[in-house]
């Protein structure tokens, strides 16, 4: 089997990582049932656990016999900033997607991502941001009835009214 | 009279300012409480159009799947009691308590309406060196452990049905465990299992088409779909204690929520109920329609999670005694 | 027969059912391009949205949406390598990499083409063989479907690219997020830690958005500057020539389709990864390695896919039954609209068989008609400028991971397995082990199960079920050929042979 002849930055630690994954989830999966019989619940995620440690562990022996280290640096080449901050604005978006609602934090995402990687005008991005997702919510929210999280624009009622708008007055 | 005026001013803000309008001002979203496709989701799907009409509003709904249901429930009640979330669901939340799937269950909401009742029954592979009730349990007898009946999993209608044989009579068999009862019925039609607790709508095609025979019905008497097959209390009369009993399908809205709003939608969905088309679905797959509401339908659900409860806590596939939640043994 | 004709073309010439199947499959197209809206989806809401209709309008509207779902999937696999639906995991294996060297019209042309061969394989098997087929579907025991689940499982190895060692933990780490949850069997609970939103386990469409979505467009972050691939589109339509070529695997590959799809429980998604397996075993010589834009590997997943649907009628038209989830729905439907499907209904009601054949036909066509038009304007999105096109995918990652469950849970899995994964990538772990393994859990986990329980336990039993069933001592002899054609020991003693009679040539 050809291996990776250099290590990039980090993988020892990766694998390092996933060695102490695999073992603390078969300890977990251990816990399930133990070695209550063939049929338990615990059987198959105690099977695979194993599997997983016996993979990572001749993983990071290999990897830690690989002395040559490739010429990148973990901060530029791995996780540059830019990766960094789009995953940190992911990370934000989700967390307010609740409370503030579905509209105002995608278009914000939107603008303030474009804008950043493009660096052409806030109107440009705004513009380009608002017409997206304009299309997203019409295919998702209007034909799929995906009910995003409202917020704190009362998009229900305004909905309503708007199809109170079309219907003939009569019925609510 | 009193909805004549309601319907009368929801009109008329209506035609004035659409945003004041009466409950429902906006969409209602409904959670099935099971996947796409289940007759949970069917039973929901079919009529809620129906309560649409009557009720003059929408109801968007989203399946939430998980957990034997349990995270729909727990979704449902985390939700305001402002009626704009209804819970559709089946029995399983009942028994949540004693089979420790969290301590929400249909106590912390209103019912509005419970549709329906399935009724349950035994069916066998055509092979099976069996035909009645009696032949079946004196051929288990004689091979303990070797018939394989199929499951549901703990609490589910084929464990209970089973939990409800034994405590009347020795059946030692295998229960093998399968996803949901089409997922076992298409395995007892390939031979993996010999017999199959089910609900009657469920193997009724398979029954007519004679890929699987009738070995008994689980109620009091005889349904009009299978006029022949006798119910199972003909035989052992003991039975009585528990019957009639079946999985059934519910409406809720979160506890608390206003008198109104229950008002309208029990309505509603018992106008939605009441519709033929509706009528004839539930009768096409062997359902015995219910449409109960208020008191009537607390009082089912009371009993229902007594007898359930127990006999699941006696046949030692319950985590917790029914005792530690205050739900009495029934009479 | 005749009367079987007039019902199979009841379709064809009626212009408002002809109308609705064309925009049911050109809909159908989208919905299963955009990652996050399922073909599962759309037809439970065609339930609610058809309910007052007639019968055969609302099935026009829903075989098409699900014929043109299956193979929409492909066309993100192609441009973005962002598979759009789970069947279409395998086709950005080769798919990607023809639109990075600029073939993107080329290879689109291919899977559209190869795609309606398929779906006419798996039509006409439905049309011709369905008692057949479904009678044997019926014949698979649990012990079967757990081979049958490791014979899926096996082909980790074909998927793990440079090292299998890496490939190995990739496919367990599937099988392990499978496994999260209460288990579907006992109800305990399973790496939950006590979290109730993790009951309903981890979101198998969240892990896959997250997996090839978001870790794309991260990976895609590295050269946001680079100007976009330009794309020559020049053949659409791939020559006869081509088509010939690929013809006796597409069949092969479209059988293997449609035996998946008529099993309750596998789908089109399985069915598309073991037809690249199987591709990739029997094409002695590809023009071009496998992985880096081989035209048989494309032409696999894309046929299996589209037989699949075929396939998942088969068992449900003859026995009331569901081949797939997107079935389960128009069973459902079906009840709705006053009829009970069951073995009864092609004896009762034969012309509802013949009808939604007839339909599937159509859809079909429609797929290779809707498919082949606007392509230039469709390889546009890939020369989008990438400052634009990855938050738009970020953003379509987001909702297409919360609309699966109506979960916020979701989007913190896919973000998770977003970041992961391009870890994973990064240090040389392939993401198709992953996703095969989370597809196959619980068919393993479960048949496993109750094939074990059925032999009261008994490892003895179960062995000598297996062997004594030509059914599964087939499968289990196809698990032990794979596995022993990709263990170490055999591959070397095989290159130690092949250079023995080289130099043996020499002389």
């Amino acid at each position: 089997m050809p291996e990776p002849t250099k290590k990039k930055p980090g993988e020892t630690a990766f694998a390092l990582f996933l060695v102490g994954l695999s073992g603390f989830l078969l300890w977990q999966a251990w816990g399930i049932a133990g070695f209550e019989a063939l049929s338990s619940p615990g059987a198959f995620p105690m099977a695979v656990t194993f599997t997983m440690l016996l993979s990572s562990g001749p993983i990071l022996f290999r990897t830690l016999r690989v002395a040559d280290r490739a010429p990148l640096r973990f901060f530029t080449d791995i996780a540059p900033p830019v990766i960094l901050i789009m995953f940190a604005m992911m990370l934000g978006y989700a967390f307010l997607l609740k409370p503030l609602g579905f509209l105002p934090t995608s278009l914000a995402f939107l603008t303030l991502s474009i804008l950043g990687l493009r660096r052409r005008g806030l109107a440009w991005s705004f513009g380009v941001s608002l017409v997206s997702l304009a299309l997203v919510y019409l295919v998702f929210r209007i034909v799929f009835t995906v009910l995003m999280p409202q917020g704190i624009v009362p998009e229900g009622e305004i909905l309503a009214w708007l199809g109170g708008l079309f219907s003939s007055g009569g019925a609510p | 009279m009193k909805s004549i005026f309601v319907g009368a001013l929801a009109a008329l803000a209506a035609a004035a300012t659409p945003v004041m309008a009466e409950y429902p001002e906006k969409e209602i979203r409904g959670i099935i409480q099971w996947g796409a496709g289940g007759s949970t989701d069917t039973v929901m799907r079919a009529v809620t159009p129906h309560a649409e009409d009557a009720l003059g509003g929408k109801v968007v709904m989203q399946n939430m799947t998980g957990g034997v249901g349990a995270i729909a429930v727990k979704f449902a009640s985390a939700q305001d009691a402002d009626g704009y979330t209804l819970l559709m669901g089946a029995e399983n939340p009942l028994l949540y308590k004693v089979m420790g799937l969290g301590e929400t269950d249909y106590s912390s909401f209103t019912p509005i309406n419970l549709l329906a009742r399935g009724v349950p029954i035994l069916v066998a592979d055509t092979d099976a060196p069996f035909d009645t009730l009696e032949e079946m349990v004196t051929h288990v007898q004689e091979n303990p452990g070797s018939v394989k009946f199929g499951s549901t999993g703990p609490g589910g209608l084929a464990s209970v049905v089973v939990a409800m044989l034994q405590s009347e009579m020795e059946l030692p068999v295998t229960s093998v465990p399968y996803d949901g009862d089409g997922p076992a019925l298409t395995a007892l039609q390939g031979g993996a299992i010999d017999v199959m607790p089910a609900v009657l709508g469920a193997a009724i095609e398979g029954i007519r088409a004679g890929r699987m025979k009738p070995i008994a019905l689980i109620d009091v008497s005889p349904n009009e779909a299978l006029p022949d097959l006798a119910p199972i209390t003909k035989t052992y009369p003991a039975f009585e204690t528990y019957l009639p009993w079946g999985p059934f399908f519910g409406v809720f809205v979160k506890e608390g929520t206003p008198d109104e709003v229950v008002t309208k939608l029990t309505e509603a969905y018992s106008a939605g109920v009441e519709n033929e088309a509706f009528q004839q679905l539930m009768e096409d797959r062997g359902f015995e329609v219910m449409n109960i509401s208020g008191a009537q339908a607390q009082d089912f659900l009371d009993k229902w999670q007594s007898v359930t409860s127990w006999l699941v806590h006696d046949a030692g596939i319950a985590k917790t005694s029914p005792e530690e939640f205050g739900i009495p043994r029934p009479e | 027969m005749i009367e079987a004709l007039q019902y199979l073309t009841i379709a064809w010439f009626d212009p408002k059912l002809l109308g609705l199947v064309a925009l049911g499959t050109f809909a159908g197209i989208y919905v299963g391009a955009i990652p996050g809206l399922s073909v599962t989806m759309a037809v439970s809401i065609l339930i609610s949205f058809t309910f007052a209709w007639e019968v055969y309008p609302a099935l026009c509207l829903m075989v098409g949406i699900y014929m043109g779902g299956v193979y929409g999937g492909s066309r993100t696999a192609i441009l973005l390598n962002i598979p759009g639906a789970p069947s279409a995991i395998a086709t950005a294996l080769d798919g990607y990499p023809l639109a990075q060297k600029g073939q993107a019209g080329e290879a689109i042309g291919l899977s559209t083409v190869m795609s309606f061969v398929g779906g006419f394989i798996g039509i006409g098997v439905l049309a011709f063989a369905a008692p057949f087929v479904s009678e044997f579907a019926l014949t698979f025991q649990p012990r079967d479907y757990m081979l049958l689940a490791i014979l899926g499982i096996l082909l980790v190895g074909s998927l793990s690219g440079e090292s299998l060692l890496k490939g190995i933990f990739a496919g367990s780490l599937g099988l392990l997020i499978g496994a999260v949850g209460l288990d579907p069997l006992t109800a305990q609970e399973r790496f939950t830690f006590g979290v109730v939103e993790l009951w309903g386990g981890i979101s198998f469409i969240a892990v896959m958005i997250g997996l090839f979505g978001v870790s794309e467009a991260l990976t895609q972050l590295h050269h946001v500057d680079k100007a976009a691939i330009k794309q020559t589109v020049g053949r659409i339509v791939p020559s006869w020539g081509a088509i010939r070529k690929v013809l006796p695997l597409s069949v092969q590959t479209s059988s293997i389709g449609v035996i998946i799809g008529a099993l309750p429980g596998t789908g089109g998604d399985i069915a598309a990864l073991m037809a690249y397996d199987h591709a990739k075993r029997v094409t002695k010589a590809p023009e071009v390695p496998f992985g880096e834009g081989a035209q048989e590997g494309l032409v696999a997943p894309e046929t299996a896919n589209n037989a699949a649907v075929g396939g998942a009628f088969i068992p449900m038209l003859t026995l009331g039954i569901p081949g797939d989830a997107v079935t389960a729905i128009i069973i459902g439907a079906l009840f709705i609209h006053g009829l009970n499907p069951g073995p009864m209904l092609m004896i009762e009601q034969p012309q509802m068989f013949w009808f939604i054949t007839g339909a599937l036909m159509l859809a079909n066509v429609f797929m290779l008609i809707f498919g082949l038009t606007g392509i230039r304007l469709l390889t546009r999105i890939v020369e989008m400028p990438r400052t634009v096109l990855i938050p738009l995918i970020l953003l379509l990652s987001i909702v297409g991971a919360y609309a699966v469950n109506n979960a916020i849970t979701d989007v913190y899995w896919m973000l998770l397995f977003g970041a992961f994964g391009y870890l994973l990538k990064t240090y040389g772990y392939q993401l198709g082990p992953v996703i095969l393994g989370v597809i196959l859990s619980r068919l393993i986990d479960e048949n496993w199960r109750r094939a074990i329980i059925s032999d009261q336990e008994s490892l003895g039993l179960l062995l000598r079920g297996i062997v004594t069933s030509p059914l599964s001592l087939v499968l289990l002899l196809a698990v032990l050929f794979v596995f022993f054609s990709q263990t170490p020991v055999w591959t070397g003693w095989r290159a130690r042979r092949a250079a023995l009679r080289a130099s043996g040539d020499g002389i």
